[in-house]
């Protein structure tokens, strides 16, 4: 009986501040709506950012160069340029995986792997006469020497896509200043001027081919990732915001004295937030989906459960944040005032539309620790990449953490405000 | 059985140095209109607040009906109806959905809250139409009346109105007061706080005057007058009033004394004099303020107020209270 009448209470606190935003032109724009604004603004005004510092770039190097082949009729087993080429790259401090292998999305520790993974950006495989072609070895051919080529294969990561680019840049270049300098110690060893000359035009013993890495099984487009990345945008600004002001709104109101005077325990008022709150996410967060099929046409994977779940793990930190807002702020203006404070510089930490690779190495760390970056790496990896929910565990155990550490506190400072009435 | 629906017993409250309400104790028999008087920052909110239960109090007890409130905090809150001073209601929806929902909170539901709703919804005299438009749309009467109907769903036996008329026209005021009458009739228990002496003096038939967190009078309007033994006021409305003009006046044998008062009905400022005596001294009267040269637009012979009572014990009127604060 009495816990027939708890939830009726829970769900009459939760429908009347659903009903708050429902009934608001204002609040439903910025509450449900703005993150898909945003969405569209920054899709269309932000392309590509840049940055020079190779350091943040993660790069794997899958050297094949060493691995025996036949030029000119004897067997080659030269890796020294291929193993230069890796040293020269972290010389010039790219950040270097090596694998033995690039393999495939689902095959552990190969590049493939880890590209779909995001743990690199961009996998150059160094062929096996990689040494060869540069040392300008000759294949036998019938009449003249034709000098070996070799092709090196760099794969990006297209759910990155403007941190692959950036990626991509960087290795271009280096590779091209890499073959230029081995090229020239080559050439000068030629001891005929004439000869030296028409190496110099002929000589072109490396070509690169660039794809991107097959991460998703299906053909993805860059709104295909940023659809999923808006979720934690959802989450700032459905959950957060609303969160924040849940509370402080009431207190200011006096209708939270109100229901605290009623025969209605403070857990109770809670509980009935918290399920608005909750609510006002998933809404936010079918509306920008909906949006992305609707508009985008978005090609995506959708494992609902998982999808269901990481949400709520992710509101649990949102919304305990702004029960902690809601619950300190001295009234609706001041919470509003810091839940934006807080809501909009995060936005561009999360990965949602920038991605962290491009920021300082600080900024990436305080981005990594948001839980808000964990929701968007985790529904690109499950709504872009159809990855099995293991590969996600990590990012839900860190949410869940972070969740009940912050819903925790979040309390902690509801009841700490109780005595402020 | 119990005749008191709410006792007070050695209450005192502290916010950190200061104390807001000082070991103070009274009852509030059943069916009786009590009104709590004060001026602001008397402790009269603050032993409200005690009253339902949102804050405790430091030391002392409380008992509502037969539950003793720290104990029983919950029972407490479904005997109350606690009507609050400013309009607390959701503005984004109708009167219906705003009963509704704190129905709900008191745990009606069903063909019961329907009913009730029906009831107060009457009784808060709103037509069709206008149950059917947001709070945001009503006039600050309609909004009142809501407001009283959302603290009677449940139909409680105690009912705490704070400050009920505040901001509201005369019209107003005295519909309110006619709610309040009714309420009253139908054998609540009401504990009305105000600082409008008039407002008690012409509602409650038990009041108690509250200053610096103690109760410093307790008796009916008629008794707490005749306590303070005077009789009459003699209300002067000169052109100009100064303190010459006050000390004038208060020379004049039989005043016992006089001060410088506000109408808010007819917005002016007054003199009020004190006197056992009020037609012997009057003659006296008009000569002292023609000897400071101020004209005299109107004299008036009225009885002491609940008002003058406040004035008599703490010296001091409550217009001063409030513009102190």
């Amino acid at each position: 009986m009495k816990l027939k009448r708890t939830i009726h209470q829970v769900f009459a606190i939760a429908k009347t501040d659903f009903l708050g935003i429902a009934r608001n032109r204002t609040a439903i724009f910025f509450t449900l709506l703005f993150p898909l604004f945003f969405l569209i603004i920054i899709g269309f005004t932000f392309g590509t950012q840049g940055t020079g510092e190779t350091s943040r770039i993660r790069v794997g190097t899958v050297n094949l160069d060493g691995i025996a082949i036949d030029v000119n009729g004897t067997v080659s087993q030269n890796g020294t340029i291929g193993d230069a080429f890796v040293q020269a790259l972290k010389d010039a401090n790219f950040t270097v995986y090596e694998y033995s292998e690039y393999g495939d999305k689902d095959t552990d520790g190969t590049a493939a792997y880890d590209i779909s993974r995001g743990e690199i950006k961009v996998a150059v495989v160094i062929p096996a006469n990689f040494t060869e072609a540069l040392s300008f070895q000759y294949t036998d051919s019938p009449g003249m020497q034709i000098p070996t080529k070799a092709r090196l294969d760099l794969y990006t990561d297209p759910s990155d896509p403007t941190g692959s680019i950036i990626a991509q840049q960087s290795i271009l270049g280096f590779i091209s200043a890499f073959i230029e300098y081995y090229q020239g110690i080559v050439i000068n060893q030629i001891p005929d001027a004439q000869m030296r000359d028409y190496a110099k035009v002929l000589a072109d013993p490396i070509t690169v081919s660039t794809s991107e890495a097959d991460v998703s099984g299906r053909p993805l487009r860059w709104i295909d990732y940023m659809v999923p990345g808006t979720l934690g945008l959802v989450l700032l600004w459905s959950g957060l915001n609303h969160a924040s002001v849940a509370i402080a709104t009431e207190r200011t109101k006096g209708t939270f004295q109100r229901m605290i005077i009623a025969p209605v325990s403070p857990i109770t008022v809670l509980a009935g937030k918290f399920i608005s709150c909750l609510a006002i996410v998933y809404v936010s967060a079918v509306i920008m989906l909906a949006s992305g099929i609707l508009i985008f046409q978005v090609n995506l994977y959708w494992n609902i459960p998982t999808i269901v779940l990481s949400i709520f793990l992710g509101a649990l930190s949102a919304i305990g944040l702004g029960l902690i807002i809601s619950s300190l702020a001295k009234n609706e203006e001041a919470a509003n005032s810091i839940a934006v404070l807080i809501s909009v510089p995060l936005q561009f930490f999360i990965g949602a539309f920038f991605p962290l690779s491009i920021m300082p190495e600080v900024a990436q760390i305080f981005g990594e620790a948001l839980p808000f970056t964990k929701l968007v790496n985790a529904m690109q990896n499950i709504m872009t990449k159809d990855l099995p929910f293991e590969a996600i565990m990590p990012e839900i155990i860190y949410m869940t953490i972070s969740g009940l550490i912050l819903f925790t506190v979040g309390i902690i400072a509801y009841r700490l405000s109780l005595k402020r009435l | 059985m119990n005749l008191n629906d709410i006792e007070v017993n050695s209450i005192t409250k502290r916010f950190e140095d200061t104390v807001a309400v000082d070991n103070l104790s009274m009852n509030v028999a059943r069916g009786e209109l009590f009104g709590l008087l004060g001026p602001n920052g008397a402790g009269k909110s603050t032993l409200t607040k005690m009253l339902c239960g949102m804050i405790n109090p430091t030391s002392g007890t409380i008992n509502v009906g037969e539950y003793n409130i720290q104990d029983n905090p919950m029972k407490v809150k479904e005997l109350l109806g606690v009507v609050p001073q400013d309009i607390v209601l959701y503005d984004y929806m109708n009167a219906r959905e705003n009963l509704a929902f704190f129905g709900k909170l008191y745990g009606l539901s069903g063909g019961k809250l329907k009913n009730r709703i029906e009831e107060l919804l009457k009784f808060t005299q709103l037509d069709e139409k206008a149950v059917k438009r947001h709070i945001s749309t009503y006039s600050g009467g309609m909004k009142r009346r809501v407001n009283i109907a959302a603290a009677l769903l449940h139909e409680p036996q105690v009912i705490l109105l704070d400050e009920p008329t505040a901001g509201l026209d005369p019209k107003n005021k005295l519909a309110l007061w006619e709610i309040i009458r009714t309420l009253h009739k139908e054998g609540k228990t009401i504990m009305l706080t105000t600082h409008m002496m008039d407002e008690a003096e012409e509602l409650c038939n038990q009041v108690a005057i509250m200053d610096k967190g103690k109760i410093i009078a307790l008796g009916s309007p008629r008794q707490l007058i005749r306590k303070v033994k005077m009789e009459n006021t003699i209300t002067v409305v000169p052109d100009k009033i100064t303190s010459k003009l006050i000390e004038a006046v208060q020379k004049i044998s039989g005043v016992k004394s006089s001060y410088r008062a506000y109408d808010e009905d007819e917005k002016i400022e007054t003199l009020k004099i004190i006197t056992k005596k009020a037609e012997d001294i009057l003659p006296d009267v008009v000569s002292a303020i023609s000897s400071v040269g101020t004209k005299i637009l109107s004299v008036e012979l009225s009885r002491v107020t609940l008002e003058d009572v406040f004035i008599s014990l703490t010296g001091r009127s409550l217009r001063e209270e409030e513009e102190q604060l």
